[in-house]
């Protein structure tokens, strides 16, 4: 009962806020909180799987043109578009982890950068059914219960959306699943002996952290109520690798950190050092996982420590 | 001292802040549209402060309001509602057409002028159906149009068509192959070359194969498209290219060196117009260096919607959404006696005959050879 | 015929190239585990060395080549220095130089986007823009080139890494770096080296690749992608993996536009698929070390 309350009030806080900001802040902040979202299961993929993944923006992306297409282009309600919308994603996922995780290293990272190329070549060359380059727009939500959500409302629905993702990676994390990822992660042939099944688990980390991505996907697609091929690509799947590294991975307050940090730095860069923001950017992550591998997380314990 | 400077510096600011007429400006200063949008946004910049040093607009002056958007369409989309918020009457956009097409979503929500001087996309205004936003440049469909009817006169009825996988040579690679089967002519090959690649010789052979009578090439990005001219030469191939509206960048001249003559291709200038000219001789005395077209669709933009405002009498965005809507400018790009006009409550304003199609000649792009799409 | 043996050419020289880069990642990973992506960053630099040096200073082309290969050393030696050893030092787990070098990626690339205009820049060719024909076998003078300095490179690679004494220490440091160290091997200086080598290869492909493609901002990325795939084709176990695993994907890429019956479009994600299809049948590259 009391930890209800806490989730109720930790969302009644975070989808409050907006009504507080003007449109633009609302919509800055609306984004960082996919990209937390998106940050929140990458971690769990990469920090706490310990697998490298570069395709979790390709899942974003099934996600977002999934639910436009399933909704205004087959016409389908909003609830089965939102299941089918998942249950592609989970399809996509299964496909490339099953052969992927059976081997070791790198080979995820591979198949997963070969899938993020092949989903953009997919969305630009799509025709009708993608909108080609221009993707698709002149759509908006239906309206659910006859309420047309919009503008600091829908905020909520991705606050919504974000704790839910909270919700079930840390449930999993503190169950004996994570326990296990945490061991295929820093042992595979030990958590092979102790009787996990080491590939299924991460074929079902892998599914599960897409899955999510892709829900965050079709929050993503009524926020400026436009989906095209740029937001898809290899950059962001590097940008939110930097995100989890810089803010502490393995750790959801570091994801939580580093998304919040890495999508906001260009804001205040650039009207500060113009064109050199990039820059700035590059040397920012140089540094931090130079002076703090363990992310800025860490340096928080470390501080932490240091005063109690 | 200095730091009494800034604030004197901040406090004068915010007193000649309250009297300016703020314009937002969407660019691109560290992405892939970097080499179009860094030219046109100096462009707008230049205009701006011409417009200013004579006396400005409705006795205001002009303040630009510049904001980077990597060519990422959702930070470009952020940033237009920032804009928006600050208090800009109008939105002028020089980055990525996905971009533009992002910011749309916003400009139309937040009942904004919103207007682009060289996206060439087609689909940017028939895809969303927003009155507070106008396209400039020349659409994709224009420069085929031109281009095919420059080669109508050669009674064309086979000819390859190659483009790279940008998002903008792909538009304007559909908008040729648009223009091309309207007119019957037959595309007996289509090739992609990808961003990246470290040859062009497998797609010009299939082409060589399908032995064209010509190839229209529809690519925006440099580096590939001197690829494609390096493979002609080298398979020896000899008929002629008839090219979009990339090869107007004089970046050609110096990279592609002895690769480019007798390739024609469709600009939207003339160096010999009066305006023009005007234009180069003033930009040089003012910055001290040259100018090229790119330059040019920026200060076309800015000099648009000034026109516009000044005409709307007014800094209310819907006076001077209708004013906009009633354009009637000679700028620098176009033909000559080119007009800028929105007739019918179209939102795309480049006049369909106001290209022209040029030559290179001793890897200097040349003379107009042929003018509109008639 | 002559389309198929003129393609072949032409495959052949871009696979030279995705070798070099692949054989780049190579150098480093060996030793030390660590997998560089900043190699395609490292070619960008050379082929914009390539354009101040050879294009705008107009050195002899050989001296305009050694100045820029030593640069490349010098830049390898640093990145080395600046972004992996302290990490090395500290014990940390093998992905944090992975991501610093990332972290490296995104500097290098900016440093050159502010320096130098955003458009292309040419850079000469070392004999001239023109066609050579041996009978049906035929290419530009460049694609020769390119893949005559690859033999020469991949010939001494190969002579170093199973021949010299050098070569083997690397080779022990790749298989246990405590062992090693007991050997008497200078830890370190197998890192410094494999560095300044990686930087040194990835550098010459980019400078053979600078007069076809002209060096621009964005032209690292994509090399290090091309190279990154041609590796796990050839597989890291043997240098020679490198250039086959090159080759094999430049032959894929071009034979299937040329000759697959697929929408122009589309071609480009067949060697990506290939290239899954690869990972399921044979993971540990072609060839599996001896």
């Amino acid at each position: 009962m009391k930890n209800t309350l806490r989730w109720l009030g930790v969302f009644v806080l975070l989808a409050g806020l907006p009504f507080l900001l003007g449109n633009y802040y609302n919509d800055v902040y609306r984004k960082m909180l996919l990209w937390v979202t998106l940050a929140l299961g990458y971690n769990f993929l990469f920090g706490i799987g310990g697998q490298v993944s570069f395709s979790h923006f390709a899942f974003y992306g099934v996600g977002a043109y999934s639910i436009v297409i399933f909704l205004f282009q087959f016409h389908l309600p909003l609830p089965l578009a939102i299941v089918l919308g998942v249950a592609l994603c989970v399809l996509v996922a299964l496909a490339v982890a099953i052969p992927s995780t059976r081997l070791e290293g790198f080979y995820l990272a591979l198949a997963t950068l070969a899938l993020a190329q092949l989903f953009v070549v997919v969305l630009n060359e799509g025709g009708a059914v993608t909108g080609g380059t221009g993707g698709l727009a002149n759509y908006r939500l239906p309206d659910i219960f006859g309420v047309h959500i919009t503008g600091p409302w829908y905020t909520a629905v991705i606050v919504f959306v974000l704790l839910m993702t909270l919700f079930i990676l840390l449930k999993l994390d503190r169950s004996w699943f994570g326990r296990a990822c945490r061991a295929v992660r820093d042992n595979p042939e030990a958590a092979a002996a102790m009787g996990i099944n080491v590939a299924r688990t991460k074929v079902i980390v892998f599914t599960l952290t897409s899955a999510l991505a892709g829900v965050a996907g079709m929050a993503y697609a009524f926020v400026d109520n436009t989906v095209n091929p740029p937001i898809f690509g290899l950059e962001n799947a590097f940008l939110i690798l930097f995100m989890v590294i810089v803010g502490g991975s393995g750790r959801h307050a570091g994801a939580v950190i580093g998304a919040v940090l890495l999508f906001l730095l260009p804001f205040f860069l650039s009207p500060l050092v113009g064109h050199h923001h990039v820059l700035v950017f590059g040397l920012l992550v140089l540094g931090a996982i130079l002076v703090a591998p363990k992310g800025l997380i860490g340096a928080v314990d470390f501080m932490k420590k240091k005063f109690s | 001292m200095r730091i009494l400077g800034f604030l004197w510096l901040f406090f004068v600011g915010s007193v000649f802040a309250q009297d300016t007429i703020k314009i937002g400006v969407i660019t691109d200063r560290v992405g892939v549209s970097k080499p179009y949008s860094e030219p046109a946004t100096e462009g707008v910049i230049f205009g701006a402060d011409e417009i200013n040093r004579q006396g400005g607009v409705l006795g205001r002056k002009i303040e630009l309001l510049i904001e980077d958007d990597q060519s990422r369409p959702d930070i470009s989309a952020a940033l237009a509602r920032k804009l928006v918020d600050q208090g800009a009457v109008f939105i002028l956009s020089v980055s990525l057409s996905p971009a533009t097409q992002q910011q749309q979503t916003v400009t139309m929500e937040a009942k904004t002028p919103q207007m682009t001087p060289m996206n060439s996309a087609d689909y940017l205004t028939t895809q969303l159906n927003n009155p507070y936003f106008w396209q400039t440049g020349p659409l994709g469909s224009t420069q085929g149009a031109t281009l095919l009817a420059h080669a109508r006169s050669k009674n064309f009825k086979r000819v390859a068509l190659i483009t790279d996988n940008s998002d903008l040579g792909s538009a304007i690679a559909k908008a040729f192959r648009g223009a091309l089967e309207k007119a019957n002519i037959q595309i007996v090959a289509e090739e992609v070359v990808a961003r990246g690649a470290t040859t062009a010789t497998p797609q010009l052979q299939k082409i060589r194969a399908a032995n064209p009578e010509a190839m229209f090439l529809a690519g925006v990005l440099t580096a590939e498209n001197v690829l494609i001219f390096r493979a002609y030469k080298e398979l020896g191939l000899k008929f002629p290219i008839h090219s979009s509206y990339n090869l107007s960048v004089p970046i050609y001249e110096t990279v592609a060196k002895g690769l480019i003559d007798g390739i024609t291709f469709v600009d939207a200038y003339d160096p010999d117009k009066p305006e023009v000219k005007a234009f180069v001789a003033a930009y040089k005395k003012a910055i001290g260096k040259d100018s090229q077209n790119l330059h040019g669709y920026g200060y076309d933009g800015i000099h648009l919607i000034v026109d516009a405002i000044r005409r709307a009498g007014s800094t209310d965005k819907e006076k001077i959404r209708e004013a906009m809507q009633k354009t009637n400018y000679a700028g620098v790009m176009g033909a000559k006696g080119m007009r800028y006009s929105f007739p019918e409550g179209k939102r795309a304003g480049f006049d369909p005959n106001g290209m022209v199609v040029r030559v290179y000649e001793n890897d200097r792009q040349g003379r107009v050879l042929y003018v509109g799409q008639k | 015929m002559q389309d198929f043996l003129e393609l072949a050419v032409s495959a052949t020289a871009s696979g030279c190239i995705y070798g070099l880069i692949a054989l780049a990642y190579l150098l480093m990973i060996r030793p030390t585990g660590i997998i560089n992506f900043a190699v395609g960053e490292w070619a960008m630099v050379s082929a914009f060395g390539g354009y101040v040096f050879l294009t705008k200073y107009e050195f002899p082309y050989p001296l305009g080549m050694a100045v820029v290969i030593a640069f490349m050393l010098l830049v390898g030696w640093v990145t080395e220095r600046v972004a992996v050893r302290p990490l090395v030092e500290k014990g940390a787990p093998l992905l944090a130089p992975v991501l610093a070098l990332l972290g490296v990626l995104v500097i290098t690339r900016e440093i050159i986007s502010v320096s130098f205009p955003p458009d292309p820049l040419p850079v000469p060719f070392p004999f001239g823009f023109g066609r050579l024909e041996f009978g049906l076998v035929a290419g530009s003078y460049q694609s020769f080139f390119i893949i005559a300095v690859t033999v020469l490179v991949f010939v001494g690679a190969w002579f170093f890494f199973e021949k010299t004494l050098w070569g083997r220490s690397f080779e022990a440091v790749s298989l246990n770096r405590k062992a090693a160290a007991l050997m008497g091997i200078n830890l370190s200086r197998v890192t410094s080296l494999s560095f300044a080598g990686g930087a040194a290869m990835a550098g010459l492909g980019g400078l053979l690749v600078a007069p076809n493609v002209s060096a621009h901002y964005q032209m690292g990325v994509p090399l290090a992608i091309q190279g990154f795939t041609a590796l796990v084709i050839g597989g890291v176990g043997r240098v020679e993996g490198a250039l086959l695993g090159g080759l094999l994907l430049a032959f894929a890429e071009q034979f299937t536009t040329r000759y697959a019956p697929i929408a122009s479009g589309y071609t480009q994600g067949v060697p990506l698929l290939l290239l899954m299809l690869f990972l399921l049948v044979r993971p540990t590259g072609l060839l599996r070390s001896k």
